[in-house]
Order: structure tokens, then sequence, then C-alpha cells
């Protein structure tokens, strides 16, 4: 394997091997080696289903005369991607002590608009208003990414025609509705060469002509005329390429996953060595209920820090006070690993 | 009209455990977990690494309806060890090697941002003045 000497590091040289190609504000490509299919699935199947990230979940509908039903409308709420930084912090809302929502567990969001021209007029995700008590001020704020500032359009209205509406977005995760998946989409690949035959090409007349290569198969050796069959080999390099959605940055998507997985672990060591006294005595781990235990920092007592052993906790946070990732993908300055 | 609630495939029903085991009859040393309110990231996960582990004679995962969310890993051990400490000392040698990953991620990334300095705009409304552009 060529990798480079700079990431072979002390001790932590037999471990996973990461190779970024690619890190911008829209996805990030990389390579993981070292490590076997089912630790590189894992990390996938998390990165697409369990990242907690916030959404519009209720709507009230106080004036709709446009010609869409208020439920088409309430499914295309759902849908718009709200700014998910500090998510960690929101009480997920099923454990809130609150009834129905509260600013602890929710964010609200308002929508008024009225066309008075006469003209059609468009409403876009900019025109959503988040109102009221906030955890921090971008939380929950509609994405938008397009050179104008709109966002993704909602709907449009005739003359004379009004939507005007309430939003409560909640925290969720993928699992429960695709509404809450951080990425728009994650690229995973492995065996560029199909040397494992763990895919079968379809062909005409010569799969070799018909199918272009994927962009990883020059990192990897083809295989020799007239090779034997390695029935021993296995995958041990994987190609991601995970794209967000806007809500949570590509590079933090990663690191949440991995977070995540983390902690189901630790929650499993947890129970499984409960009445051992060792070292899951503490007792903040009484029966969660909610697929991240809610107990701040690092959810789990006592086991591991989830990797930020360097002083920066929080996974995706910035070194040492700065706001979470709102400066991660370029010029995050002293990170603390030095 | 009669589906079951989404969140039920995450959420620990009041009073449910996440993990249990039990003992196996009629085999030696062989335990099953039964972990509720999880699928395949973890199952294919732990009986994959359990293969591996020293001590470990057998181990496999299965999921036995797609519509319920439980695992069942059965774990079978040479008696060195028991299949629970099999299994506590896997899950601890994968959130470590989850660390890991994590932290080289991290050194990576901070690697491939100082080779893009100059290349790139700040991203996400950094002003970042020391771009200077
Ligand atoms: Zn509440």
């Amino acid at each position: 394997m060529d990798f480079d000497p700079m990431v072979m590091d002390d001790a932590e040289s037999l471990g996973p091997v990461v190779k970024i190609s690619q890190a911008d504000s829209v996805r990030t490509k990389f390579e993981l080696s070292n490590v076997d299919i089912s630790f590189a699935n894992s990390l996938r199947r998390v990165m697409l289903a369990e990242i907690p990230t916030i959404a519009i979940d209720l709507v009230e509908i106080e004036e709709n005369s446009t010609v869409l039903a208020d439920e088409f409308i309430a499914h295309r709420l759902g849908l718009i991607p709200l700014n998910a930084e500090g998510v960690e912090s929101l009480v997920n809302s099923r454990d809130c002590d609150c009834e129905g929502y509260c600013e602890h567990c929710s964010v609200r969001l308002t929508l008024h608009a009225k066309c008075t021209g006469d003209e059609n007029m468009s409403v876009f995700a900019r025109d959503l208003v988040p109102t009221g008590e906030r955890l921090n001020q971008v939380l929950g704020t509609p994405i938008v990414t397009d050179s104008e500032g709109l966002g993704p359009l909602i709907l449009k209205l005739r003359p004379g025609q009004e939507i005007k509406l309430e939003c409560i977005a909640k925290k969720g995760i993928a699992k429960e509705h695709a509404k809450w998946a951080p990425s728009a989409a994650i690229g995973f690949e492995y065996d560029p060469h199909n040397k494992l035959h763990h895919t079968d090409l379809w062909y005409e007349q010569d799969p070799k002509a018909e199918w272009p290569p994927s962009e990883y198969a020059e990192w990897e050796e083809p295989p020799q005329e007239g090779e034997p069959f390695d029935y021993d080999a296995v995958p041990n390099r994987f190609y991601y390429n995970v794209e967000t959605a806007g809500n949570l940055p590509p590079d933090a998507i990663v690191t949440e996953g991995i977070k995540v997985l983390q902690q189901k672990l630790a929650g499993l060591i947890h129970e499984l060595t409960e009445g051992e006294g060792g070292d899951g005595a503490n007792g903040d781990y009484n029966g969660p209920r909610s697929p991240e235990y809610n107990t701040g920092a690092d959810g789990f007592g006592g086991y591991t820090t989830p990797f930020g052993n360097a002083g920066n906790q929080s996974a995706w946070g910035g070194a040492g006070g700065t706001t979470p990732y709102g400066t991660t993908p370029y010029g995050a300055g002293q990170s603390s690993w030095s | 009209m009669n589906a079951p609630d989404r969140f039920e495939l995450f959420m620990l029903q009041e009073g449910e455990k996440k993990i249990t085991e039990k003992v196996v009859t009629g085999m030696s040393n062989a335990s099953d977990f039964i972990l509720l309110k999880e699928d395949h990231t973890l199952g294919n996960l732990l009986s994959a690494h359990l293969k591996q582990a020293p001590h470990v004679l057998m181990a496999g995962y299965k999921i036995a309806h797609p519509n319920v969310p439980e695992v069942l890993i059965r774990i079978q051990t040479d008696g060195t060890l028991t299949p629970r400490e099999a299994l506590v000392s896997v899950c601890k040698q994968l959130v470590a090697a989850y660390g890991h990953l994590g932290r080289e991620f991290q050194k990576e990334l901070a690697l491939r941002q100082y080779a893009d300095q100059g290349e790139h705009a700040a991203g996400g409304g950094g002003m970042g003045g020391q771009n200077g552009f």
C-alpha cells in the first residue's frame, strides 16, 4: 500500500488508515483501508440512518388559499434541510418534560406570504423564519446554498392567494424518516477491478469494453492476464463519497457517524459489565430511551471519549471554544492535535 | 393503519433491556445475545469481529424477521473466557478502532485543508481573512 508516510504515526500505524482525496463544503471523498468490510459498512450505514439532525415535524396551517393541499405543503416543509449545528444539545422531544414541544426540544419557524402583485409569486425556504427562543443562532435555520440566496422552492402563489403557517422542527434520525438524513448520498465502493467477483457485470460482448472503469481503478493494481482467482482475498480498501444535504458539513457527518457507533458499542459494554463493580459503575445510564443517550458531552459515562482525547471533545467541535463547525471546512486554525 | 410506529425501530420500550444473554443449552460455552432495536449495523459488525477474536470458536447473527428490530448473536468460546467476556472485549476493541479512525480522519482533514489553502475560498460563510482574497 502506498500511503503517505506522514499519516504513519507512532503507535497508531496499525489501525484504520484514512486518505482524503477531496474535502469541501458539499462532499468529502476518502479512502479507508486496513479495516474489514463489516467495519467499513457499519460506518456507511450509520451515516445514512442514525445521525441526529433537525427537521420540520409538525405544521400548523392557519391560512392556505394556494392550490396545494395542506398535507402536501407539510410534507414539502419536512424535507427542507435545516441547519443542525448544535443539535446534540437539543433534547429529544419524546424525552422532554414538556407537553408537546418547547424551546428545549424544538425550533419554531413561521411562514407568511401573500401574493399582492399581479404576477405569480414563488415562496422559498428563505421565507421560513425561525422565531422564539433557540439554543443557538443558527440551529433550525433553513439551508440556503444557491447564489441568489433563495433556498428550495416551497410553493407558488397566484395573485390574491395566501399562505400562513407555523412549523415545529424537532430532532430525529433518518431511521424514523428520511427527512432527518444528513447526507444527500453516500458513495461506497471497493475492489474497482472486481477481482473478488463480488459483483457480476452484465455484458453483451465484452464487460471491459462496455463498463466504464471506476474513478478508483487506477488506485489499485489491475488483474494480470490469466491470474488465478485468489480464494483468500478479502476487500480492505473502501472508497467513500459523503455528500451533505446541507444540514451538517460533510466531514461532520463522518465524525458524527463514528461517534454514534462508539456510543452504541459503549452502551453494550456498559450493560454487559453492569454489576461487575469495575468500570461501568457510574449511574448515568438508567435505561436510555433515545438513540443517543442525552448525557451531554460524551454520552457514555466514563468509558472512552469519542476520540477527541486531544482536548477538542465534541468530535466536530472546533478547537477550543469556537463555534462548532461554522469555520470547519477551511481555516479552522489551531486544530489541537498539532 | 396498523403499521408500527417508525420510532419503534430504535427506541426501547418501557422495561426493555438493550441486550440480554441467554445461555444455549446443549452447547458448551455458548450464549445467545439478544439486542433489541438494533439491525445489521451492529449485528454484522460484532459477529464479523467475534469470528476473528481469540478463543471464539463460533459466532454468527440473525435478524429473524425484517420487520422486527431484534438481532440475535450466538457466540461459542473455547472456555478460556465466557461468551460475554468475548463480546465485551470485541466491543472495546471496536470502540478503540473507531476512535483511531476518528483521529486519523481529523488529522487527514487538517492536512487536506492545509494543502487546499489558497485553492478554495473559505467554506460555510467563513470570512477567513488569512486566505488573502
Ligand atoms: Zn420540550
